[in-house]
């Protein structure tokens, strides 16, 4: 599924559970692994790294260690565009602060300009995360066939139990209010093709995915689809949620956040932002 | 504190029931013929002021409408809390993620289609203006309300339309509703500079104070004012009566804004539209809730305000073929250009520029508002009104066959 696989690591105390995890998914997905470090080359830090690795028992002939100087988030992009890696692993934290909201952790400066996909990790374990239960958002953007693809494809890796694909209603206050302009009757039968239009919708693309064993779960909701993702994935305590990304975001976004901003300000679980 | 009398409350009451009866007729005759109910609703008004009911049963629309000065009063306070819950629910409407979400294209598409007619409009005014009826005396400022008066969208009314098409979630459906988002926050927003600059506007702190606090205050309701909602929604949500608490509170936050607007000079309808906005787009402000204030205010408070137009002017006397003939051709053309060009310029297929062009210029909600407030300011002229309403009516009837037509061309 991923080729190479690119970790970010920081000598932080979170250090050794993030290996033991991507350990786990570079295995699953039988890709190569690049850890990636910025700052000085030491005896001392490569010693330590040394030993994590031999810990968490790292295949050394498909690991790759690259350590650069500079800018954190400019140096660790470069490194991803260079070695060609197609998904990004970064720890983050669950909730920003006010001042890292708007000036920016380097976690999630990485998420929002990552050139691959990011696969986020709040609380990595060193005896690893199960993705039980796997949310993809399904509502109607050019990316979202993609999305459900890889949603579907790493819940199937990873054999997920549940996967829900939530799909919004756009304007649904909008719509339902002009609809008021009908009888009962009528706006009754708006209400439900509105529904169905977004069941249809994410249905017609799964029929061309293999779904494999899993149990897919579609889901309507009204509202903004970072919000709406949020607050299921709190509910129903999921494990991972997977998004698509097109666009890369600036401190604009911040100020007026939109729906990707959203759900950076409060990660609701771990978080796969698929990129094309 | 002086009340009315047994007469005046139930002409007070014969007046409401009247409009609200006669809208709803005329609204369900509308949508017979798969037209808007602000059509409708104009109509009705047309019949029950001076225009028809005035000038055929001059007995009976005297005994309605001009027999209490004390009725009247109280019911042109009704219509003034219409529009500011009517400018409130078209803040609602606006919802900047979706503006957000779909890039520079609705930018383009939308300036574009202000611009057009707001210079178009301008420079025939300016060189026009006692044929055109725009107030000779604030030469500049009049023309440059006329231009803005032509070059607004009518969000819910073209909404219902891509509905009816089945276009509402398309790309060129979604295009044009984030661009008559954009056109609403821009219009209320030169609209207000333009009134503090006016002449006749000359209550509140003085022109560039009121135009500092204008901006100010969008910047603050929209950051700041959208945070503090999104920390009070939740706590309404869950310990108050669902939805009475809500309605009850976003009301009172509405005409609380509406009323620190007016007190600073801008017109109460901004406070109450950036207010609008500012709830609109909190993630706590359901859709439910959404809906149901859509219902209240549009069934209710919208009749109310569209028949009040009728109420207020005698069509017959008023119209002015030369004006309406060029409020419509200068009205149309422009915007329908100047949205065609902005989808071009921003690369958006012949095809979709050409459906954005026809769905920006629906008019019928906000341009009556705005008209109305140029005509009590002394801005325009009544012929003029009257010719901007036409042109609301022509425009958003022939939008949903245009778009449609448009659809299936082959470009």
């Amino acid at each position: 599924m991923y080729q190479k696989v690119a970790l970010a690591i920081a000598f932080s105390p979170r250090m050794e559970a993030l290996i033991s995890e991507t350990k786990r998914l570079v295995l699953l997905f039988g890709s190569d692994l690049i850890l990636i470090h910025i700052g000085k080359k030491t005896d001392e830090l490569e010693a330590k790294l040394e030993e994590i690795i031999f810990k968490t028992g790292l295949d050394k002939l498909k690991t790759e260690l690259i350590w650069k100087e500079g800018k954190p988030v400019k140096m660790i992009l470069e490194a991803c565009k260079e070695q060609k890696a197609d998904l990004l692993i970064a720890g983050a934290l669950k909730r920003e602060g006010l001042l890292t909201y708007y000036m920016g952790s380097v976690g999630r400066k990485i998420i929002r300009k990552a050139p691959c996909s990011v696969l986020t990790l709040i609380e990595p374990k060193v005896e690893s995360t199960s993705f039980e239960k796997i949310v993809i958002n399904g509502s109607q953007l050019d990316i979202t066939p993609h999305v459900i693809k890889v949603g579907i494809d790493f819940s199937k890796q990873v054999k997920a139990d549940q996967v829900h694909i939530l799909n919004e209603i756009k304007m649904y206050g909008l719509q339902m209010g002009t609809a008021c302009e009908d009888s009962e009757d009528e706006a009754s039968q708006t209400r439900r093709q509105l529904v169905q239009d977004e069941v249809t919708y994410v249905e017609g693309i799964l029929q061309k995915i293999d779904q494999g064993n899993l149990k897919t779960n579609i889901k309507v909701t009204g509202g903004r689809w970072a919000v709406e993702l949020a607050r299921f994935c709190e509910k129903i305590d999921a494990d991972l949620l997977v998004v698509g990304d097109d666009y890369k975001l600036n401190f604009f976004d911040r100020i007026f956040p939109h729906d990707l901003e959203d759900l950076l300000s409060t990660l609701p679980c771990n978080l796969l932002i698929v990129k094309n | 504190m002086e009340t009315l009398d047994h007469k005046e409350v139930i002409n007070l009451l014969l007046q409401l029931a009247s409009i609200l009866i006669l809208a709803r007729i005329f609204a369900e005759l509308a949508r017979k013929f798969k037209q808007p109910a602000v059509v409708g609703e104009i109509f009705a008004g047309i019949i029950l002021g001076p225009t028809i009911l005035g000038n055929f049963f001059p007995g009976a629309h005297e005994y309605l409408f001009g027999a209490h000065e004390m009725t009247n009063i109280a019911f042109d306070g009704f219509v003034q809390i219409s529009v500011v819950l009517l400018l409130f629910i078209a803040g609602l409407e606006v919802e900047l993620h979706i503006v957000w979400s779909q890039g520079k294209k609705p930018l383009y598409i939308a300036v574009a289609s202000m611009v057009l007619p707001i210079m178009a409009g301008f420079v025939v005014a300016y060189a026009f203006p006692e044929f055109l009826g725009v107030n000779i005396n604030d030469r500049i400022i009049a023309s440059t309300f006329f231009g803005l008066a032509i070059s607004i969208t009518g969000l819910a009314i073209v909404a219902r339309i891509l509905m009816d098409l089945n276009l509402f979630k398309t790309s060129s459906g979604l295009l044009i509703i984030a661009g008559a988002m954009i056109v609403d926050v821009l219009g209320w927003l030169i609209f207000s500079v333009i009134l503090s600059l006016s002449e006749s506007s000359n209550d509140g702190l003085g022109v560039w104070p009121t135009i500092g606090l204008t901006f100010l205050f969008t910047l603050v309701m929209l950051t700041i004012g959208k945070g503090l909602i999104n920390k009070v929604l939740p706590w309404i949500n869950k310990k108050l009566a669902w939805p009475g608490g809500l309605l009850s509170l976003s009301l009172a936050l509405c005409f609380l804004a509406a009323s620190f607007t007016e007190f600073i000079g801008i017109h109460a309808m901004y406070g109450a539209f950036i207010i609008g906005v500012a709830l609109g787009d909190s993630e706590y402000l359901t859709e439910k809730a959404k809906e149901i204030l859509h219902q209240f205010i549009n069934n209710i408070f919208a009749p109310i305000f569209f028949v009040s137009i009728g109420l207020k002017l005698d069509f017959i006397s008023g119209f002015d073929p030369g004006i309406v003939g060029v409020v419509i051709i200068v009205g149309l053309l422009t915007k329908y250009y100047g949205a065609y060009f902005g989808g071009r310029l921003a690369g958006v297929p012949r095809k979709e520029s050409i459906i954005a062009g026809f769905g920006m210029s629906t008019r019928g909600s906000m341009d009556i508002v705005l008209g109305l407030i140029g005509l009590e300011n002394g801005l325009v002229t009544e012929p003029l009104f009257i010719g901007l309403v036409i042109l609301a009516i022509i425009a958003s009837m022939s939008a949903g066959p245009l778009i449609g037509w448009a659809r299936n061309l082959k470009v």
